[in-house]
Formats: C-alpha cells, sequence, structure tokens
C-alpha cells in the first residue's frame, strides 16, 4: 500500500515533468513565431487584407460643337486575375473559363500576353461582364475557389448613335509596339486605336488612381487605408455638328449605298460632317472586340474597317473639271467666253474620245459655264489639251488634290494629280500628250480622296485658301472650355474673282438651271453650287474584257458642292462607291444641305428622308 | 452532505484560475464576434450563459462525495452509452456531422460529456483493483474506453473521440501500469497507424494530415488554415495588435476564430505578452489540479482527477499547438476559452470533481 502510494507519488511527478516540458515547448515555439519571425509573419498578413487597386479613369466625354455629347461613358465590370494572389494558374484558367462560360485557351492565351507584367497587376479576361458573370464569379470567390479573381468597376466606352464611326474611331487595349513607344502608356490600359481617339488619345485619356484597401477572407472591401483618385480625361469639343452629321448618316442609310462624305465650314476648315460606309459599331471595340466580331470586320469585302473619307483613292471625274477650267482661265489659256463646238465625240492625236452625250448627237457650241453645267467632256479634253497636265497639276494641287489633307485623323492617304514630273520619277516614262485628255475629266492616273474633294469645294468657296480639315474645337481639362487655335492653311492662291466667278457661275446653273446635271441638289431660297461626277472603276475596254466577274463594275458617283454660291457657309463632298451617277449623290447632298440651311434659318429640321437612287447606266 | 468546513477547503486559487481563463475567452469571443453587422455577434453573451450554467454544475459535482459518484459510475456510464447510440440516429446534423442532441433552446452535446464519464468509470474500475493492472484489468479498461470512442468516432468526430484514449492511459499509468507494457502499446499505435491510414481515416482527415507535412501543397485548401494560423500568430508579435484589432481574426481569414482558432487570436491580438499569462494559467491549472490527486486520500480520488485531468491537458496542449499551425488541424477547441456550452460545462462539472477530491482529503 506505502508501496504502491510511493510509486504512484513518483508517477505523478514524472507527469508533472512532462507538462511542463511540453509548456516549455509551446513557450519557446510561440517565441519563435511571434517575437524571432515576427517581420516575416507581419508581411505575410499585410499582403493577406490589403490589396491595391486600380481606379480606372474614364476617358474624356466627346461633344459636338454646340455642347451635344457624342461619345460617353458607361459603367461595367472587368472581371481579372490577379496572379500575386494565385497558387495554381492553370487551374484559374480553368475554373475562370468554366464559370464565364469562355474558350479556356482564349484566356489562357490573353494571360500568356500579360506574362511579364508585375504579378499584382490584375490581366483583364473580360471588360465588360455581364451581370450573371459577374455573379458567378463573386459566388465562386466566397468559397474560397477563385480569390485571385477580381471583378472591378471600370467605365466603357459608349457611342450612343452608330454614326462617325470612322470619326470617333474606337478604343481598345495597347498592344506591345504601343507600350514601347510611349512611356505613358502600360500594358492593359485602354487607349485609341483609331480616329479622334487615337489622335487625341493624351486629352482623352485619364490617369488612372489606385486604392489601397483592406479586405476581408473572401475580398470584400472593408475600408480603404490610402485613395489617389483617378484624373478624367479632358473633354473634347468638336467642330461637328450632330444635326449635320446625322443628315449625313440618314442620306446615306436611305439610299443605301456604301462611300464617304465630307463636309467642312469652307472658312477655316472645321468639320461639320464626316462619314465612311459602311461603318461599324465602335461598341463592339469599347469593352474588347471578340475574335468573331474581328473576324468579321476584316473579312468583309466591303472592308468596313477602312475610312474611305481619307483613305479611299477614287477618280474624280467631272468633278475634277473645275480645277481644269481654273488653270485654263488663271493660266491666261481661255476665257469664261471661249468656246467649243461639241458633236459629241472628238479626236485627239489618233484617238477618238467620247462625250458622255455622245448618243444625244453631243452638246454643240458651247462656253466654260455651260460646259461646267452640262458637264460637257469634249470642252475639257479640248482645254486640257491647250493647258497641258504640269498646268492642271499646279493648279489641281493649291486647290488641294493630290496632296494630304492634313486632316487630324490618323493614316490619311495621298491622291494623285499626274505630271510629267511624276511620270518620270515614278515610271520613267516621258508623259505623252495624248494621256493628258483623260486627265480633262478626271480620268486616267488621276485620283482622290473624298476628303481633298472637300477642301477643293473649300477652296473655291473662300476663294483660294487651301484650309486644313480638323475636327477638335475646344479642351476642357476641368477648369472651363479652352478654344484651340486653328490650325493654318496649307496654302493659298490668287485667283481672278471675275474668273472664279465663272467657275462658281457654271456650278450653280448645273444645280439651278435646266440642263444641269445636279438639280437633285436644289434647295429653293438658297443658292447651291455644285457638281457631279461619275467616275469609271474600269476603262471602257477593261470592262468589256472584264466580262461579268464577282468584282463591282459599276462607276462611282461624286457630288462636289458648296452654298451659298457668294458667300459660302458650307462645302463639301459626298461620293458613293457603285452609285453609277453622281446625280445620286446630289440626292444626299440635297438633304444634308435641306438640314443645314433649315437650322441656320430657325425653320423645323426635315425629316429623314427617302431617297432613291436610280443605278440604270444608260441616263447621262 | 456537504459539511460546512469543506468550503475552507476549497481551493479557490484553482478556482480563480480557471475563472480569469473563462474570462479571456469571453474577451476574445467578443472580439471575433461582435462585429454588430454580422448574425452571430451575441456569441460572447451565451459563453457566459454557459459559464453560469458550468459554474452551477461545478457546484453540484463538488457538494456530492465524489465516491457518491463514482459509486454510481456505472449508471453513469450505461447512460451515456445509451445516449451516444441515440445521438447516432436522431442527432442533429450540423456541418455534416451528427454530434448534437437538439433540446428546445439549446443543442446538447454529448461526446463532452462522456471525457468525465469515462474518468468516473475507470477510476471506479482501477480504485477498486489493488496492485498494478494486470492484461486483463488493461483489456477491460480499454474496451470501457473504446466503445464510447468508437461511437464519438462514427459521428463523426474523431478529435472529440480521441481524447478519450488518454484518459485510459493516464488513469492506467498512475495505476501501476507497467512501462513495458505501455511501451507495447505505444508501439502498437505506432504500426496502426499505417492500417488506419489505409482503412479507417476518412478522406479529409487525411488530407488534413498529409496537409500538414506540407500545408502549402494546398494553401487554398486544407493548409490554408495552417498557414493563417501560423500567420495569425507570427504577425502578434511581442505585444500583439490589439484588443478587436487583430487582421486575421477580424477579417476572418482564420475560420472559426472563436472556437478552434480562439488561442490564435489572442495571440494575434495580445501578443507573445498575452499568450505567456494564458499559457502559464493553464499550466497552473495543471499543475494545481495534479497537486490534488497528490494529495487525494484515496486512490479512487487521485485516479478520477487524473482522468479529468487528462483529456483537459491534452486537448490543452493539442489545440495551442494547433492554433500556431504546428500540428494538423483538427476540430478540438480549446477547453476553458473556445466558444462551446457543452464543453464548458462539461469541463467545469470536471474542475468541480477535481476540487471535490481536493477538499475531501481529509474526510472519512
Amino acid at each position: 500500500m506505502v508501496e504502491d502510494r510511493r510509486k504512484a507519488g513518483i508517477r505523478l511527478s514524472a507527469l508533472q515533468v512532462v507538462i511542463a516540458a511540453f509548456f516549455s515547448v509551446l513557450s519557446v515555439s510561440f517565441w519563435v513565431l511571434q517575437v524571432v519571425q515576427h517581420q516575416q509573419y507581419n508581411e505575410l498578413a499585410e499582403n493577406n487584407h490589403q490589396r491595391t487597386l486600380a481606379l480606372r479613369a474614364p476617358r474624356g466625354l466627346v461633344f459636338d460643337r454646340e455642347g451635344r455629347v457624342m461619345v460617353e461613358n458607361r459603367q461595367s465590370y472587368s472581371i481579372s486575375i490577379v496572379r500575386e494572389h494565385t497558387k495554381d494558374l492553370g487551374r484559374t484558367i480553368r475554373v475562370l473559363a468554366a464559370v464565364l462560360g469562355l474558350d479556356e485557351s482564349g484566356v489562357r492565351s490573353i494571360v500568356e500576353r500579360h506574362r511579364r507584367d508585375p504579378s499584382y497587376q490584375p490581366i483583364t479576361i473580360i471588360q465588360d461582364a455581364s451581370l450573371a458573370q459577374v455573379a458567378a464569379v463573386t459566388a465562386r470567390r466566397l468559397d474560397f475557389e477563385l480569390p485571385d479573381v477580381v471583378v472591378q468597376p471600370t467605365p466603357t466606352r459608349r457611342y450612343p448613335e452608330t454614326m462617325a464611326a470612322h470619326l470617333f474611331g474606337y478604343v481598345g487595349e495597347v498592344n506591345d509596339a504601343q507600350v514601347a513607344g510611349d512611356g505613358t502608356l502600360k500594358s492593359g490600359d485602354i487607349t485609341g486605336q483609331s480616329g479622334i481617339e487615337k489622335t487625341y488619345n493624351a486629352f482623352l485619356m485619364g490617369e488612372d488612381g489606385a486604392k489601397r484597401v483592406v479586405v476581408n477572407s473572401v475580398g470584400r472591401e472593408i475600408r480603404t487605408l490610402e485613395e489617389a483618385p483617378f484624373t478624367e480625361g479632358k473633354r473634347l469639343q468638336l467642330t461637328v455638328d450632330y444635326d449635320v452629321q446625322k443628315a449625313i448618316e440618314d442620306g446615306f442609310d436611305s439610299i443605301g449605298l456604301n462611300g464617304a462624305a465630307v463636309v467642312l465650314d469652307p472658312a477655316d476648315g472645321g468639320v461639320l460632317g464626316f462619314t465612311s460606309r459602311p461603318a461599324y459599331d465602335p461598341n463592339a471595340f469599347a469593352s474588347g472586340i471578340d475574335r468573331a466580331t474581328w473576324a468579321s470586320l476584316t473579312a468583309d469585302r466591303d472592308k468596313p474597317l477602312n475610312d474611305r473619307a481619307i483613305q479611299g483613292r477614287y477618280a474624280p471625274g467631272s468633278t475634277f473639271k473645275m480645277a481644269v477650267a481654273l488653270a485654263g482661265l488663271e493660266e491666261g489659256i481661255i476665257t469664261p467666253d471661249f468656246h467649243v463646238y461639241c458633236p459629241g465625240h472628238a479626236n485627239f492625236y489618233g484617238r477618238d474620245f467620247k462625250c458622255w452625250r455622245f448618243n444625244r448627237g453631243g452638246h454643240g457650241s458651247i462656253d466654260l459655264r455651260h460646259a461646267i453645267q452640262q458637264s460637257c467632256d469634249v470642252y475639257f479634253y479640248t482645254i486640257a489639251n491647250m493647258i497641258g497636265v504640269d498646268k492642271i497639276n499646279k493648279w489641281a494641287t493649291a486647290l488641294g488634290m493630290g496632296v494630304m489633307s492634313g486632316i487630324d485623323l490618323p493614316n490619311e492617304a495621298q491622291g494623285l494629280v499626274p505630271s510629267t514630273e511624276w511620270k518620270r520619277e515614278k515610271l520613267h516614262e516621258k508623259w505623252y500628250a495624248g494621256e493628258t485628255i483623260s486627265v480633262g475629266i478626271g480620268q486616267g492616273a488621276v485620283t482622290t480622296t473624298p476628303v481633298s474633294m472637300a477642301v477643293y469645294m473649300a477652296t473655291l468657296a473662300n476663294g483660294g485658301t487651301r484650309v486644313t480639315p480638323h475636327l477638335l474645337r475646344a479642351v476642357d481639362d476641368g477648369s472651363g472650355w479652352k478654344p484651340v487655335p486653328t490650325p493654318g492653311p496649307k496654302s493659298r492662291v490668287q485667283i481672278d474673282p471675275e474668273k472664279l466667278q465663272a467657275i462658281r457661275d457654271g456650278m450653280w446653273m448645273a444645280v439651278n438651271e435646266p440642263g444641269g446635271t445636279g438639280g437633285a441638289a436644289r434647295i429653293p431660297g438658297h443658292e447651291v453650287a455644285g457638281k457631279t461626277g461619275t467616275a469609271q472603276v474600269i476603262s471602257n475596254q477593261g470592262k468589256a474584257a472584264a466580262g461579268k466577274t464577282e468584282k463591282d463594275l459599276r462607276d462611282n458617283g461624286w457630288f462636289v458642292f458648296f452654298a451659298p454660291r457668294d458667300n459660302p457657309q458650307i462645302a463639301g463632298v459626298v461620293f458613293l462607291e457603285h452609285g453609277v451617277h453622281g446625280g445620286n449623290a446630289a440626292l444626299v447632298v440635297h438633304h444634308i444641305l435641306e438640314t443645314f440651311f433649315a437650322k441656320k434659318d430657325g425653320k423645323p429640321l426635315p425629316p429623314k428622308p427617302t431617297l432613291v437612287a436610280n443605278l440604270n447606266p444608260s441616263m447621262g | 452532505m456537504f459539511e460546512r468546513r469543506l468550503y475552507y477547503h476549497i481551493d479557490w486559487a484553482l478556482v480563480a484560475a480557471i475563472l480569469a481563463l473563462c474570462g479571456i475567452g469571453v474577451v476574445m469571443i467578443y472580439s471575433t464576434t461582435s462585429d454588430p453587422t454580422r448574425a452571430a455577434s451575441h456569441l460572447w453573451a451565451t459563453q457566459l450563459y454557459a459559464i453560469a450554467l458550468g459554474l452551477i454544475a461545478m457546484a453540484v459535482t463538488l457538494s456530492v462525495d465524489y465516491r457518491a459518484f463514482t459509486d454510481k459510475s456505472h449508471l453513469i456510464y450505461i447512460a451515456l452509452i445509451a445516449v451516444l447510440v441515440y445521438v447516432m440516429f436522431f442527432g442533429t446534423v450540423q456541418m455534416g456531422a451528427r454530434r448534437w442532441i437538439s433540446l428546445k433552446l439549446v443543442n446538447v452535446q454529448p461526446s463532452e460529456f462522456a471525457k468525465v464519464g469515462v474518468a468516473l468509470v475507470l477510476a471506479k474500475f482501477y480504485g477498486e483493483n489493488r496492485g498494478a493492472p494486470q492484461w486483463t484489468d488493461l483489456a477491460i479498461g480499454a474496451a470501457l474506453t473504446l466503445l464510447p470512442l468508437a461511437l464519438i468516432a462514427k459521428e463523426p468526430d474523431l478529435g472529440t473521440a480521441v481524447v478519450l484514449l488518454p484518459v485510459f492511459v493516464a488513469i492506467a499509468f498512475l495505476a501501476g501500469m507497467r512501462l513495458r507494457i505501455l511501451g507495447v502499446l505505444f508501439l502498437a499505435l505506432i504500426l496502426a497507424a499505417p492500417v488506419a491510414w489505409m482503412f479507417a481515416l476518412r478522406p479529409y482527415q487525411k488530407t488534413r494530415i498529409s496537409t500538414f507535412l506540407d500545408p502549402s501543397r494546398e494553401a487554398r485548401g486544407a493548409g490554408y488554415q495552417q498557414i493563417q494560423a501560423r500567420i495569425t500568430v507570427g504577425s502578434g508579435g511581442l505585444t500583439g495588435k490589439g484588443f478587436r484589432k487583430g487582421t486575421q481574426g477580424q477579417l476572418r481569414f482564420l475560420p472559426v476564430a472563436h472556437n478552434d482558432f480562439i488561442f490564435s487570436v489572442l495571440a494575434e491580438e495580445q501578443g507573445f505578452a498575452g499568450v505567456l499569462v494564458a499559457l502559464g494559467l493553464y499550466l497552473f491549472v495543471i499543475l494545481r489540479a495534479l497537486e490534488a490527486a497528490r494529495l487525494a486520500k484515496d486512490r479512487l480520488g487521485s485516479y478520477l482527477v487524473l482522468g479529468v485531468l487528462a483529456s483537459f491537458s491534452f486537448q490543452v496542449i493539442y489545440n495551442i499547438t494547433m492554433s500556431a499551425g504546428l500540428a494538423p488541424v483538427k476540430g478540438l477547441t480549446l477547453p476553458l476559452m473556445s466558444y462551446g456550452g457543452s464543453s464548458m460545462i462539461a469541463t467545469l462539472a470536471g474542475f468541480g470533481l477535481v476540487l471535490n477530491v481536493r477538499m475531501r482529503r481529509f474526510t472519512n
């Protein structure tokens, strides 16, 4: 009994020692964790509950010249992966793709593209997530399934009306070349990729802010530690007039043809309206364009991404005749009274050239004004032959053709007005006098862009100043609108007012007098001056040789104009691809001018028109 | 039954230490759950009720001579088994385990009371046996332990079930079980481990253990809690982040912070200093209770004290180790501090028995 008692006492002592040992080990362990390794664990704890979130700056709003919103932003949600918090990237991609209903390889390639970004920088997988996608991701964050995926409010570009797509352009994520070329851009930024979004990106792009927040275990923000607010992009006011722009779009919608239009204020080159058709929906790009839409845009034979207004080069046809006329007048080779007899065709250098009125016996004896009014080809063959290609080149250039207009849009193309020098330099060949004949009616080697045709009209309208077309009127960086200086003219020529008047008269007669080709553009009470142009896409011989091909070989239609004749306030061009006749373009111009003058006169704007194009080639 | 002079023999120091630990527990529960934006913001009050009930239970278990309890221990044991069987079929399921009996207002977790029940029955069994227990004695003691253990493990609540083992081992050890047999038992346990791994453990239990060996392997799954526990403790530093200022517990990076991981929260908010205080209190409670076992007037008394103490100490040491991320995560609470009514009442009732044995050391 006593022995038992003694033995039990020893065993109790042993237990005491064991317990004390356990507690000593525990104390030391806590000391190591809490004192020795404190620094390291403290960092981990902070990393756990603190996050830096980017505050996306909205891009600047864009207004028309009267302050109407043309481009704005809407709030959307982007879904991104922050690799900083990722343990298994492959798994995250797999789960996220399944949750979002995306193609896994697509998600992987997005992540792959940003492989070298710092791991704290979110990689945006979806710019504009649907509510269902946001909900699906948020639910899985709660389950710790996708803790490295963040859903962030992101301002997304919105183009309320699909108009002037090529003018506004579109935005998209910067590519590597853009990041390399511009120090202010970083991977993942949204930047302008075309149109004014690109030209004025530096204005429009705001400065992203950031905030450091405390988040709980499921990533919910508890409170903000510090916040650097974003700076909204600067607001832009354009020279564009919404009503004119709308008239252009309505006109094209109604006539149902592709083409382009540029309408300017002839006094300073401010663009009142601008379009290229077919267009695209810039909204499709605003939240990252999907592959299918992009593929269909690039594969489209009509090339909707091309900006025909500044990149399309077309033979100007008869619209070129005023340039030839001005060259003849100013070089002293003809006077407005110079008459030519048109039997319907004429022979130059052993080749027969037809007038468009060949079938109806020509125009007879005709002077300059009527030759412009009725677009007599023989008259212009004759005087072009007298003037020579180099003098035509000189005056066409002075009027804005064959050179860049300098409009503030990216990737403008340059048209061509041939000269002997051009042919020698480019083709290493001599210019043949016979080639000048076609140039006289804006065919042959002559090509122009619609924007340069608008400059041409503005120059005729303002008496010789080749204005620079431009879109930006004022900028507001938050402290009020500050006007932007108008870009100076590209060149200026002295034109004898009387000679100029003869040309203006001819254009006025084309619209306002019987026998003119542009009667469709007539606006009672307003002296519209204009000129049709019908330009071959392919020569008559070529047309015969081509036979039945898939390609549309119908002629292009032009209408160039300014108004009113003696104190022009508007000048421009409508170009219809395969529009067959300039007269069809005049229909669109009519609606534009009717709108413009109704507004000037304080009258109600005309309703959306119903334009019916005459696509019968036999008409003159 | 309760003689007035016994009152003066109550070990008030032990009671004070126990109450201090309960107090720290309530404060920590308040810290982690009182956020008014959350639903369960009154857990600290519930815990206070549990402590009050526990103190009543303690008063009951210390006022009746412990021999009266051990005399009826076979009945208590049978009742316990009956209740555990009842739980198995009619218990309330919470979080995938059938552990609770639903009374009108509260859920009772009978497995918590099994610890005391087994301590009573084993104390009685070995207290009646004179001399070192032989193989048959050990086998009977083991069987008495394993029956409720199996029932609890089936719930499943492996954590609480395993806690019964130290009760048996400690009492048998004190009863004079030969050390060779103890060695054989340990060897058997080690050999049984791979077999258990293959056949007995559930997948989530396996994951917990393999994750313990390499927490980074599943940093978002089972290893998550362990990593977070270590971060929680480590980031506390010497003096802690301050009351209700712990980021890990407050922002719920640490799951069940008011329950299994309450000690981590203490370490985070009160730092190493707070840890030392709590560890000191626990050590004092355990050593003081061992003292009671030494002072007990009969073997029955010291076995009973040790039986109660064995499960308590095992749970305290395991939970604190786990809360520092140094042991596999098991649903094992920290007695006296963790939130939980059944555990609190059962623990305080157990300590009532410890006080009982000590204060009756001079009576006959």
